[in-house]
């Protein structure tokens, strides 16, 4: 390798030293290369200043804490008029149950747990969820009660039922619901398990009153 | 000052170790691919966790470390031992070093591979390596840094070129990273608690992460950039001063960019903000590298289409830049909250390290290798075929993460009209994606493909030659005693007074309360101006200084760690010295009972991490699909933080009381009778393993040192604990049907899960300090620029 190339007449100057035969030219630096460093410097502190100083926008924390506000009380206000009136109505509606039963047969969705056939079994092994064909409940077999846990989960720590409302949202809730409550009866009784929170083996309040028609 | 007029000696470089690295690096770069097409594979196709060490979660560090240390350590190994020895005149410092240094580094690979599939880990990302090997490291490290600095010292070349200070930034960079992030106290053998906890150890993981990437991967890759280039493509270089400002840019901001890997996390604000603008002003720095690569060839574009080393050198360049555009724009939080725990990450890292790294290396070694061997390159078309081969196999690669990244992130951001409900389970997603999670294993094994072919090119061109030492008639340097720079001279001239002296007012302005801290603003602005001015009227001056420092190996070495360590020493302090109560934010995690604490283990060792997180961010869908956002007290006494960086599986942090235990053991058994089509490995192993319980008073020993508020109990009262709680597990189980050992790994890592998100909200400020005994270094109160804000905002 020539370690001195011939410099034709327009090549900027070479530097003197030549370290194992590599040169360098002393070029000036490009100007929109200076510009893109300066942009997000200006950038940097424009964005700083606006923060902190000026205390423009708000903190992660308060934006977060407000939508999640907002969005509960928009979910709220879609639940507060479900009564158990109309879950029953909707359990007597083809399309309604259809449509839960869709969603609670999806795989991965309700029926890895309380099974296909609702029994909380699959071929003869106990899955991890109760069944919920019979007439006990844990935590509560009314309408209103059943559509809280799948929308919230259950109150128990270590051994409950995940909340699906932010996956599924209320409309789907309430027609899985409808499905569950398709296996069952307005006015069977209802039995709390022995390992219900609250009084164990107790009975459950009076069974629910007449339908009401549908919304 | 010149040489020429001086005596003239033969020398004998020891070009022995630079074959020997360069063997290393091909073979290990083999392995390290190898593993990354498996776990790619084993990504679609679940039944490829083949046992227990061969699961994903064991096999991803593996891949990660070997590719880092392994391939391209020794790959820059060899491209420093070459090119120092020339760019000094000189044989390497001493050859008993260099032999340590090289055989040493292969025997903690070596280390490595058989600790890491047996599940050894410390649980972080590229530091997984267990503490006697950290040890080893940190040893083999040193020796090559003495080595380094002796060869500097008995150079025959009066000034440092710029490779050389990119080697310099390299050794003292790492060096600290290396041991601050390993710091721990060790519990057994093969385990140790690392020092830090919760959000400190994820600033610091970072710090070190983010940075072993810019000074493990990068600057060194640069050095070799500045030497081998500019060598095959027989031009000057572009720049010199574009070389001056982008070195010290470079290493200067690169330290400050760790925390966007947290970002929208629960860390403070005020730092992901830094670790944002730092990344952004970085682009043009790493940018100058880029440019002062591609242009210098100038006037040799032809040889672009002759020569294969110039086009793995030009092609890899090109990939440095886009990468390093890349970097920037994941780095803005918006741009992050999609892209982060998703595939486009991992597009990112491989188009650095196999198109930046990879292609760099198989540059240099097709240059070395005739040279080595003094002999002619066995093929050029089989070069410019693996050229091709891999080229299209990197883009096929990243193309397919680009677009899995943001699909599985718009996926996962879909919600319902009304914007009340998710639109897509996680197992959507990755169902989504699965096709291309193919794709990306042809263009893994395309690069892989081109790579045995270089191993056989090699192969044969060695065969073809004979091992051969260079001898070099240098001319024997004459120290010039005007050229000494003492240590006065080093720090108190105009351009590191005005450097710091405007970083101090910038510091001010971060850091100082409202009012204060505007005024350090101006103050700094004015400074800035008059640095401005000052450089106008005395640049000769300035770079006569700098010339001058190129004449002193010590102070250029001093300057540049002040450099680096600046970055790290404004984000880490605070953090660090900070009471861990202050950091709560009014949430404190429930210390983890000894069988949970032996799940948690249980959980890093099978490295979970690499595909589960544990931080719900501040973003609507996260809060939406895993429920509140993570606060820092939630975390507060794990050793190691554990918020992951990947979500190939759903997030973890809220994962306790969601499912009952029967559900989590069926899932460990076979996670596809709970979770369809879940590509998760089997944890069978689980089931008939004993956890360690003799290991646990140990542990719990180790954690309380570390400022762990555990009551006081005896070994024989941990032990019981433990297997009270694995009864209560069993006894639960049974009721599902399931039989299970109530001392078996299984029941202590359902322990951990059903633990994860549990805290309280005492008023804890005081208890915390009794109990931990401290926990405070010093009492140092850090002015933390949130705490001003809020401030601001309460009246």
């Amino acid at each position: 390798m020539d370690p001195h190339p011939t410099s034709s007449s327009n090549e900027p100057k070479l530097r003197d030293h030549v370290y194992d035969g590599i040169q360098e030219y002393d070029q000036k630096l490009p100007n929109w290369w200076l510009f893109t460093l300066y942009i997000t410097i200006v950038w940097f502190i424009g964005h700083w200043l606006c923060y902190y100083q000026l205390g423009i926008g708000s903190s992660d924390q308060d934006e977060m804490d407000k939508v999640i506000a907002e969005q509960k009380a928009a979910r709220d206000k879609q639940t507060e008029n479900i009564t158990d009136e109309q879950l029953w109505a909707m359990s007597r509606d083809a399309k309604v149950v259809e449509a839960g039963k869709a969603v609670f047969m999806t795989p991965g969705m309700c029926v890895t747990c309380h099974g296909t056939e609702l029994n909380g079994m699959l071929a003869g092994a106990k899955l991890p969820g109760l069944p919920l064909n019979d007439q006990q409940w844990k935590y509560g077999g009314t309408p209103k009660e059943i559509f809280n846990i799948v929308r919230k989960g259950s109150p128990d720590i270590t051994k409950g039922m995940a909340a699906w409302e932010a996956v599924l949202g209320v409309q789907k809730v309430s027609e899985v619901t409808a499905f569950v409550l398709s296996h069952h009866h307005e006015g069977e009784p209802i039995t709390k398990a022995p390992d219900s929170p609250g009084a164990p083996g107790a009975a459950a309040p009076a069974p629910v009153p007449a339908p009401a028609p549908a919304k | 000052m010149t040489s020429t007029s001086a005596t003239k000696v033969p020398i004998e470089f020891n070009d022995k170790v630079v074959r020997q690295f360069m063997l290393a690096s091909i073979i290990f770069g083999v392995v390290a691919m190898l593993a990354g097409v498996l776990i790619a594979l084993q990504l679609n196709f679940h039944q490829l966790n083949l046992a227990e060490f061969l699961t994903f979660g064991r096999l991803r560090p593996l891949h990660t470390n070997a590719a880092i240390f392994a391939f391209v350590g020794n790959m820059m190994f060899a491209g420093v031992y070459y090119s120092t020895q020339r760019l000094c005149k000189v044989r390497m410092g001493n050859d008993t070093l260099s032999a340590i240094h090289f055989w040493g580094w292969q025997l903690i690979i070596v280390a490595a591979a058989i600790t890491l599939p047996l599940g050894f880990s410390r649980g972080k990302e590229y530091a997984e390596l267990i503490w006697p090997i950290n040890i080893a490291v940190a040893v083999i490290w040193v020796v090559f840094a003495i080595n380094f600095f002796i060869t500097l010292h008995k150079r025959n070349e009066p000034t440092l070129y710029v490779a050389l200070w990119f080697y310099i930034s390299t050794i003292i960079t790492v060096a600290m990273l290396y041991i601050v992030n390993h710091l721990s106290i060790p519990t057994s053998l093969t385990h140790s608690y690392g020092i830090f906890a919760g959000v400190q150890d994820g600033l610091v993981q970072w710090w070190y992460g983010h940075n072993a990437v810019a000074f493990f991967l990068t600057t060194p890759i640069l050095g070799i950039m500045y030497y081998f280039l500019p060598k095959a493509a027989e031009r000057p270089v572009y720049s010199y001063r574009l070389s001056i400002v982008h070195f010290w840019s470079l290493v200067f901001l690169y330290i400050w960019a760790g925390p966007h890997h947290l970002l929208n996390t629960a860390l403070p604000k005020w730092l992901q903000m830094l670790g944002m603008f730092f990344s952004l002003m970085l682009w043009a720095p790493s940018w100058g590298g880029m440019l002062n690569g591609l242009l210098t060839l100038r006037g040799a574009w032809d040889k672009l289409r002759t020569d294969p080393v110039i086009k793995f050198f030009i092609a890899a360049v090109t990939f440095y830049g886009m990468s390093t555009f890349e970097g920037p724009l994941l780095s803005i939080r918006a741009v992050n909250a999609l892209s982060h725990y998703s595939d486009w990450t991992i597009g990112h890292v491989h188009s650095g390290a196999l198109g930046w790294n990879g292609f760099m290396a198989a540059g240099l070694f097709y240059w070395l290798a005739p040279r080595l061997w003094n002999t002619k390159l066995y093929s050029v078309p089989m070069a410019n075929f693996h050229f091709w081969i891999g080229t299209f196999g990197i883009l096929l690669y990243v193309v397919a993460m680009w677009i899995s990244g943001i699909m599985q992130g718009l996926m996962l951001n879909q919600v319902t009209a009304d914007g009340l409900a998710l639109k897509n389970t996680f197992l959507d997603t990755l169902q989504a994606i699965r096709p291309l999670m193919g794709l990306r294993v042809i263009g893994g094994a395309m690069f892989l493909v081109g790579w045995l072919v270089m191993c056989i090119n090699l192969w044969k061109t060695i065969r073809s030659g004979k091992a051969t030492n260079e001898v070099r008639e240098v001319a024997l340097l004459q120290r010039d005693s005007s050229q000494v720079m003492g240590l006065g001279e080093t720090f108190f001239n105009d351009p590191l007074t005005y450097s710091i002296g405007g970083l101090l007012l910038v510091c001010g302005w971060l850091f100082l309360p409202p009012g204060a801290d505007v005024a350090s603003l101006i103050c700094a602005c004015i400074f800035a101006f008059m640095a401005v001015k000052r450089f106008q009227k005395a640049h000769q001056t300035w770079s006569f200084w700098y010339d001058k420092l190129l004449h002193n190996y010590l102070p250029f070495t001093l300057l540049t760690f002040v450099a680096v360590v600046i970055g790290g020493l404004i984000q880490l302090i605070p953090t660090i010295t900070v009471n861990t109560a202050k950091n709560m934010e009014d949430r404190i995690q429930k210390l983890y009972e000894p069988l949970e604490l032996a799940g948690r283990d249980i959980y890093v060792s099978e490295g979970c991490y690499n595909c589960h997180s544990q931080m719900i961010r501040t973003l609507v869908p996260d809060v939406m699909r895993y429920g509140e956002y993570s606060r820092l007290g939630e975390s507060i006494y794990d050793h190691p933080y554990q918020w992951g960086s990947k979500r190939t599986g759903p997030d973890l942090a809220r994962e306790g009381g969601a499912r009952p235990n029967s559900w989590h053991y069926e899932h460990m058994m076979d996670p596809r009778s709970m979770s369809p089509q879940s590509n998760m490995p089997s944890y069978t192993h689980l089931k008939d393993k004993p956890f360690d319980q003799n290991a646990l008073p140990k542990k719990i020993a180790v954690l309380t040192q570390l400022g762990v508020p555990y009551p006081v109990m005896d070994a024989t009262s941990i032990k019981m604990k433990a297997l009270e709680q694995g009864a209560a597990i069993a006894e639960d189980l049974k009721k599902a049907n399931i039989v299970v050992r109530p001392d078996s790994e299984m029941v202590a890592i359902i322990a951990y899960l059903q633990k994860l998100g549990q805290f309280e909200t005492p008023a804890i400020e005081e208890t915390l300090t009794k109990k931990s005994g401290g926990g405070v270094p010093f009492p140092l109160t850090p002015v933390n620029p949130d705490k001003a804000r809020s401030a601001m905002a309460k009246p």
